[in-house]
């Protein structure tokens, strides 16, 4: 992701990979069970190929590095910078 | 004081000797003699002047606590005792509040302070700046104590602790931003899952300080967490002295991380150390990097268990068409498809069942009904009309045939006698008589026939009739060149009317018209034709 550091407040409509595995494991349950008619059997299929590509997007997601955060007079926080590269810490 | 203290310089137990030698030494004289009674400040003053002449500015004393009491004020009253002594000890706020551990009843500590008398009530005392436990070092009783308060508190229940995510989104870390924590921190989790954002809030882990920027950072970041995503906080330090990881053995430490609603991970020291914030997180790592392993999923196998749900779906998705590809070649071999008119034939065999059911049905209902019906249509009929008519005729008959036979009989009775009176008759009668009544039979016979138009046709009369038939009357009722036809005793004459006749105007046409239809030939001269002749043509 290449969001600025000063905004944190950010992915709220994409679906963690939590939800989207979950998605996946119920998916695969249905199928699984035999109950679902063909028809249904391959939208479902469809969905859960797209799943697995969201799962792997977000596993294979680029490392980060460590955002800095400082307190607010207010008591809020806010992300101050990006901790130094780790060979210079 | 100062010119006090000269006058009667310290404590002299050879003067306070004297005092005490009075009552035994009695006698005037000796009263005389002795100096005046000391007030009591002045005696308790003195006293405390000389003991503090008499003890160096701190001494250390060890005993047993007892009576201890934490005062609202902070100070602390208690007192030291052993066997056979004790001394009444406080401690003041200030000093207290240094204190790493709770001072309690039958505690042996070894307590610094020096030697005091509380004036009011001339108290011997011992003011302690310093308490430490004996024995034991002053952390390891702190921390036994805290331990043993926040487990009895429930700090430590397993049902307290609150499970990890799963796959999480991003954590907050707490720790020094400079030193190996942090830096085997950012490995591990870059390592297992780099998915999660991490966010730092840097703190002391060390000195006076630490303790108090610790609680208020995990109280801080948990509750900006939402906002950040953050659903992990790991708690760490590396591996120091206990002095050095004391602050998070603070009590301070302990309740902030049992307050947080974020679960967290705690990593502080190596392997051998625990601390009390060890014992309250959720989840207690021996180091930092265990923490961060902890914290996170490892990105491998996730990606593994992903690949498997994805064979298993594909798989179970392909044998499911290959069986309904299966299912439809083996329809498509069935009968339904070589023969599709089948199905169609078998439903339209049904309906004519269904229809000739219904057909006769209907028809066996029909003739029920009918049957049911004759027996009443039967009876009804009987009252018919012409029914009666022909019954009333049927008797009628019957009596006229009882009549005419009645008739017949006396008619032939009558005949019989009739014959029987001509034959007396013409026995009795000369035959002149008979032929003159002959005579006079044809003569009315002839009478007769004469009124009949024929036979005034047979005197040269004749009817004339115009082309409707109708007979003339009137020569006014003739117009010029119509046809007439004139009947005469042998035959009918046409004739063309050659002139107008005279008299008046002719009738209107509907006038004779009218007429005309009652006297028709028919009705009129015809019914002179036979009647009259025939009587005359049998008679003979």
């Amino acid at each position: 992701m290449s969001t600025q550091p000063n905004t944190p407040q950010n992915e709220t409509a994409k679906p963690t990979f939590e939800q989207a595995l979950a998605q996946l494991e119920g998916i695969v349950e249905k199928i699984e069970s035999g109950q679902v008619p063909l028809e249904q059997a391959i939208e479902m299929y469809a969905q859960g190929t797209r799943l697995v590509q969201q799962c792997r997007t977000i596993l294979d997601a680029a490392e980060k590095k460590i955002q800095l955060l400082s307190k607010n007079a207010d008591g809020s926080l806010t992300v101050a910078g990006e901790l130094e590269d780790e060979t210079q810490v | 004081m100062a010119d006090r203290k000269s006058t009667q310089p310290g404590f002299d137990f050879s003067k306070a000797k004297g005092p005490r030698a009075t009552p035994v030494v009695g006698g005037d004289e000796a009263a005389a003699q002795a100096p005046p009674p000391w007030p009591v400040s002045l005696l308790v003053r003195h006293i405390k002047e000389s003991l503090s002449e008499c003890f160096p500015a701190a001494i250390s004393v060890v005993g047993e606590i007892s009576n201890f009491k934490r005062h609202s004020s902070g100070h602390l009253y208690f007192r030291l005792k052993d066997a056979n002594a004790a001394i009444d000890a406080v401690m003041f706020r200030t000093a207290a509040a240094r204190l790493k551990f709770e001072p309690a009843d039958g505690l042996e500590v070894v307590a610094q302070g020096r030697i005091d008398v509380y004036d009011q009530r001339g108290q011997l005392q011992i003011c302690i700046d310093r308490l430490s436990p004996k024995g034991a070092g002053e952390l390891e009783l702190a921390f036994q104590q805290l331990r043993a308060k926040l487990q009895a508190e429930g700090l430590f229940d397993a049902a307290a602790k609150k499970p990890l995510p799963m796959y999480p989104r991003a954590i907050g870390l707490i720790t020094s931003p400079t030193g190996a924590a942090v830096r085997d921190i950012a490995r591990t989790l870059a390592r297992r899952w780099p998915a999660a954002d991490v966010y730092l809030l840097p703190v002391m882990v060390q000195g006076a300080e630490a303790a108090g920027q610790v609680a208020a950072a995990v109280a801080l970041l948990d509750a900006g967490a939402g906002r950040l995503n953050i659903d992990t906080l790991i708690v760490a330090r590396g591996g120091g002295s206990l002095e050095d990881l004391w602050a998070f053995n603070e009590e301070i430490v302990a309740r902030a991380i049992f307050a947080a609603r974020t679960p967290i991970v705690c990593g502080v020291g190596h392997e051998v150390d625990v601390t009390i914030a060890d014992l309250v997180a959720d989840v207690r790592a021996a180091t930092p990097t265990a923490a961060a392993e902890l914290a996170v999923p490892d990105a491998d196998a996730v990606r593994r268990g992903v690949a498997t749900l994805a064979g298993r779906m594909t798989r179970r998705v392909g044998e499911t068409v290959r069986s309904a590809r299966a299912e439809l070649t083996g329809l498509l071999r069935s009968s339904v498809f070589r023969d599709p008119g089948a199905a169609v034939r078998t439903h339209t065999r049904r309906v004519d069942e269904l229809s000739h059911c219904l057909a006769s049905g209907l028809a066996a209902q029909v003739a029920q009904a009918r049957r049911a019906m004759e027996a009443p249509a039967a009876a009804l009929a009987g009252l018919h009309p012409v029914r009666l008519v022909d019954r009333a005729r049927a008797a009628v008959d019957a009596l006229q045939a009882s009549l005419r036979w009645n008739l017949g009989a006396r008619a032939k009775r009558g005949g019989e006698s009739l014959l029987r009176l001509e034959g007396r008759l013409t026995a009795a009668l000369p035959r002149h008589r008979l032929a003159l009544a002959r005579q006079r039979v044809e003569a009315a016979a002839r009478q007769l026939e004469a009124m009949s138009y024929r036979s005034v046709l047979a005197r040269g009369f004749s009817v004339t009739r115009d082309s409707r038939g109708q007979i003339v009357r009137s020569a006014a009722a003739v117009a010029a060149g119509e046809i007439l036809s004139t009947q005469v005793s042998d035959g009918a004459i046409a004739s063309r009317v050659m002139g107008g006749g005279e008299g008046g105007p002719p009738p209107p046409a509907a006038a004779p018209a009218r007429r005309s239809k009652k006297h028709s030939p028919d009705s009129g001269p015809g019914l002179f034709d036979d009647k009259p002749s025939q009587p005359r043509q049998d008679e003979p």
